[in-house]
């Protein structure tokens, strides 16, 4: 079974529908924008109020967040169906014909969407980098340029693991949408250097929820050299390898609970 | 090859409350009561056989095919596919089976149809010929070009259901699943679907289970029936049986003067069952016995009717009919 | 009317063990994010001019961490988005036929089953939550405990300016809801009426943040109602005066939007009708 090209297929068609709601990929796309607009606002304003935050200026806690958007943009390219899956389709039923298809499920609902609205967060997010980078003395070395790489995509792969976890939660609870979205929720508290935080929450932010793992020790890493980045990127590959493990674990236990509305 | 065993399916279904102060109760009360939807259920389906499966409503068809399907549990017993129990080896009984629900569709709503089309091709790996060949043999049968460049969402539901059709059979599937294809169209489509089972099953073998609410697509298509009444079996057998025991009814409903006297007006030359209630009549009679055209004369004639509408006997009056002939029995 | 009303109140669905468990980790990972914000705050006061003390803006950081608190607690009790998902439900399954001819009740539902779901969730959390985290703060000095009879007009006063956020947030729920009629999308939608929200409500961050200019106008946007304001009027940081004012501001624009949506709605069905469903 050839799933690339199989992959290849269902995005091509996943295109075309959307090709036909041109006036909700519009309002969505704007929508988007404009709630990173807010937050970025909402982070300048309280920074007006401040010289520096704990020691950060006001560039690199942009760079923090410009940063942060990347592996998010990544994991939204396409992961996005999963949100769905949470809100609605357990729930409604609607997953019945994933079950019929000699497709993993999984598989299926990675190949039901794939989300443009990705790359217009990526570009956000590269240019907020680019703007605040040139306030920023950085501690560049071959290793750094290779954790950044490392940190965006595998990532990438932690967010997209902790969504299907979640996710599969439906199976159980029938709408585990609102669990996905706190959960997710907590990007936003990671999108700072984690030294704000006491020690039981970096803890969590790096070990449980691991945003923090490839957001906050990374680009402190970059900024200024704090930790060694080959450990870092290790450390990274690790968790995400590992929270993978999990995530497909998880949703295969909990795909057997599923079961067809009855009449 | 299908064989069910024993399979039984129970719902848990919690006892809500009414209102207000009895949805907070629900918060904290644990009472379930067990709904049986199929109980005990055996029967076997051999290949190339087109079998009805036919019930009242809520009478567990639904339940049995999704169990068959492989996307519900069985709470006891079990079904075997080739056997292979579905719901255990779900991605390997998939290529042999189709699907169509009739409320929901597997094709994708916003693109054309032959969009889908192409992707089921990659999802069943259909090789090039095959699928070439299959199409064609779609299209002849089920009209399928007039709206392929169409997305799914603007077909009416004949069409859709002609769509969900092809959709289904486009990896040669060993058994078709057919859940109430054809409800909700006109005569026409009716009978271009019928049409296209019975191709699909002369040329490729299938096996087909079809429920349905209407006896004409009994009639037309199943050599075999099974009933099924409140979760458990009550006929599995030839469709001749039953119609040689009940032969072909009819009822004709009569709208009449409410002041006609039936006693006194003549009565009807043959074995048929009349009843009059304000100014509705009822007449059941056996059309293999009686013509149907001396008994519309009688109607109109004798009974002076203004309006009349002819139904065939109705799954529901099957079913009473089985039911009561299972009481005499004992 | 009581039917779908937040994620805990399903509990049709699910079994009891299974829909504690599900609640459970959903307040933990509330709290959780509370604490989060908390911290944050206090880097911020800690890294500011003149120390952990400073008044920003009007706050000191136990004020802020106050605000803080009470603005997760109120948006969690008082609002939810259903009006919209309803509307759009409506729409993609043709039901809106139904209320074509009815358009009073059509709104009317949306109203009970605003107010509905609020006093459900207000009687379940919210009375608790407040009386808890109240005490607590006032126990530990980040809340100065005024004369009782301050503390209970203000209160009253509260209560009104809840109710009134919920009117408010429903009307506007409503006419993003309504919307959908035009692009026939409902996420993308909700998100926006989201992010509105939360930005111009004093959510994310008080109102006495925004820059000079933006803040007299974001002072007389709809949104200050929803959530700062009624917040500001129970830490009794406005004066009775400032209080009447604010929520006769809400109460003026419930009824400028009520008015902005049944025309939306008329030019909406006039759409719909036209395309045949």
């Amino acid at each position: 079974m050839n799933y690339i090209k199989l992959y290849f297929t269902c995005i091509k068609r996943s295109m075309i529908s959307r090709l036909e709601y041109k006036k909700d990929t519009f309002v969505a796309l704007f929508s988007f924008l404009f709630s990173n607009l807010c937050a970025l606002l909402s982070i300048f304003f309280i920074l007006q109020t401040i010289p520096a935050l704990e020691g950060y200026s006001l560039w690199e806690v942009g760079f923090f967040y410009g940063f942060s958007m990347i592996p998010i943009s990544l994991d939204h390219l396409f992961s996005d169906e999963f949100w769905l899956v949470a809100y609605r389709r357990v729930k409604e039923g609607d997953m019945d014909m994933y079950f019929l298809r000699p497709v993993p499920v999984m598989f299926q609902v990675f190949a039901e969407t794939f989300q443009p609205e990705g790359f217009g967060e990526m570009i956000l997010g590269t240019a907020l980098i680019v703007a605040c980078s040139f306030n920023i003395t950085f501690s560049v070395s071959v290793g750094t340029i290779i954790m950044i790489v490392v940190a965006s995509v595998f990532g990438a792969m932690i967010i997209t693991s902790l969504k299907i976890i979640f996710s599969s939660f439906a199976f159980i609870f029938k709408d585990s949408g609102p669990l996905l979205q706190i959960i997710y929720n907590f990007t936003n508290y990671a999108k700072y250097p984690l030294k704000i935080y006491p020690k039981f929450l970096r803890l969590i932010l790096i070990f449980i929820l691991p945003f923090g793992l490839f957001i906050s020790l990374p680009v402190d890493t970059l900024i200024n050299g704090t930790y060694n980045p080959c450990w870092i990127s290790l450390a990274i590959i690790g968790g995400s390898i590992a929270f993978f493990f999990l995530a497909v674990l998880i949703w295969s236990i909990c795909i057997k609970k599923y079961e067809s509305t009855g009449s | 090859m299908i064989e069910l065993i024993n399979l039984t399916k129970e719902f848990k279904k919690p006892i809500r409350g009414k209102g207000l102060s009895g949805m907070i109760k629900t918060l904290f009360s644990r009472k379930y009561e067990v709904i049986e939807a199929v109980k005990d259920v055996s029967f076997k389906i051999n290949e190339g056989e087109i079998v009805g499966y036919i019930g009242s409503n809520g009478a567990g068809k639904s339940t049995t095919i999704k169990m068959m399907c492989g996307i519900l549990n069985p709470t006891r017993g079990k079904v075997l596919i080739d056997g292979v129990e579905p719901y255990q080896k779900r991605k390997q009984i998939a290529s042999k089976i189709g699907v169509v629900f009739g409320q929901k569709t597997q094709l994708w709503w916003d693109i054309p149809l032959i969009e889908s089309f192409k992707v089921l091709k990659e999802i069943y790996q259909i090789s090039d010929k095959d699928y070439q060949e299959r199409l064609q043999f779609l299209f002849d049968v089920l009209s399928l070009d007039k709206f392929l460049s169409q997305p799914v969402r603007t077909l009416s539901l004949g069409q859709r259901m002609r769509a969900d059709l092809a959709a289904s059979l486009l990896h040669n599937p060993e058994i078709l699943f057919l859940d109430e294809p054809t409800i909700g169209l006109d005569v026409l489509a009716k009978q271009k679907i019928r049409e296209a089972i019975k191709a699909m099953n002369a040329k490729y073998k299938t096996t087909v289970i079809l429920t349905t609410h209407d006896m004409n697509d009994i009639e037309n298509l199943c050599s075999k029936v099974i009933m099924i009444e409140k979760g458990s079996i009550i006929y599995d057998g030839p469709l001749m049986k039953i119609k040689h025991k009940f032969g072909n009814i009819k009822t004709l409903v009569l709208s009449v003067n409410p002041d006609l006297d039936i006693g006194s007006v003549a009565k009807f030359d043959g074995d048929i069952d009349i009843k009059k209630e304000e100014d509705r009549v009822d007449i059941r009679f056996n059309a293999d016995k009686i013509k149907l055209e001396s008994v519309i004369n009688y109607a109109f004639s004798v009974l002076k009717a203004t309006d009349m509408k002819v139904s065939d006997i109705s799954i529901e009056d099957v079913v009473k009919k089985i039911l009561s002939e299972q009481e005499k029995g004992k | 009317m009581f039917k779908r009303y937040k994620p805990f109140l399903r509990a049709s669905a699910m079994d009891l063990a299974v829909y504690r468990f599900n609640l459970i980790i959903w307040l933990l990972v509330t709290v959780l994010q509370m604490v989060c914000m908390v911290f944050l705050w206090f880097s911020v006061y800690r890294s500011s001019a003149g120390g952990i003390n400073t008044i920003i803006n009007g706050f000191n950081y136990k004020e802020m961490i106050v605000y803080t608190v009470f603005t997760t607690i109120f948006t969690f009790v008082t609002f939810n988005n259903e009006t919209l998902w309803l509307i759009y439900s409506d729409i993609r399954k043709g039901t809106i036929g139904n209320y074509l001819i009815k358009p009073i009740s059509y709104r009317g539902k949306f109203i009970a089953g605003a107010i509905g779901g609020y006093l459900i969730m207000t009687l379940m959390f919210g009375l608790p939550l407040f009386a808890i985290s109240y005490t607590v703060f006032g126990l530990i000095g980040f809340i100065t405990i005024p004369t009782w009879y301050d503390l209970v007009f203000h209160i009253l006063l509260f209560l009104v300016a809840q109710f009134l956020a919920v009117l408010l947030n429903d009307t506007i729920t409503y006419i993003f809801g309504l919307f959908c009629f035009y692009t026939s999308s409902g996420w993308g939608l909700n998100s926006l009426r989201a992010t509105l929200t939360s930005f111009f409500s004093g959510t994310l961050l008080p109102l006495a943040f925004f820059p000079p200019v933006f803040k007299d106008i974001v002072n007389w946007m709809p949104f200050a109602g929803l959530s700062q304001n009624p917040i500001l009027i129970l830490l009794l940081k406005y004066d009775y005066l400032s209080c009447l004012k604010v929520l006769g501001l809400s109460i003026a624009w419930i009824i400028v939007l009520e008015l902005l949506a049944k025309l939306i709605f008329h030019n909406g069905i006039k759409k719909v009708t036209v395309q045949g469903g």
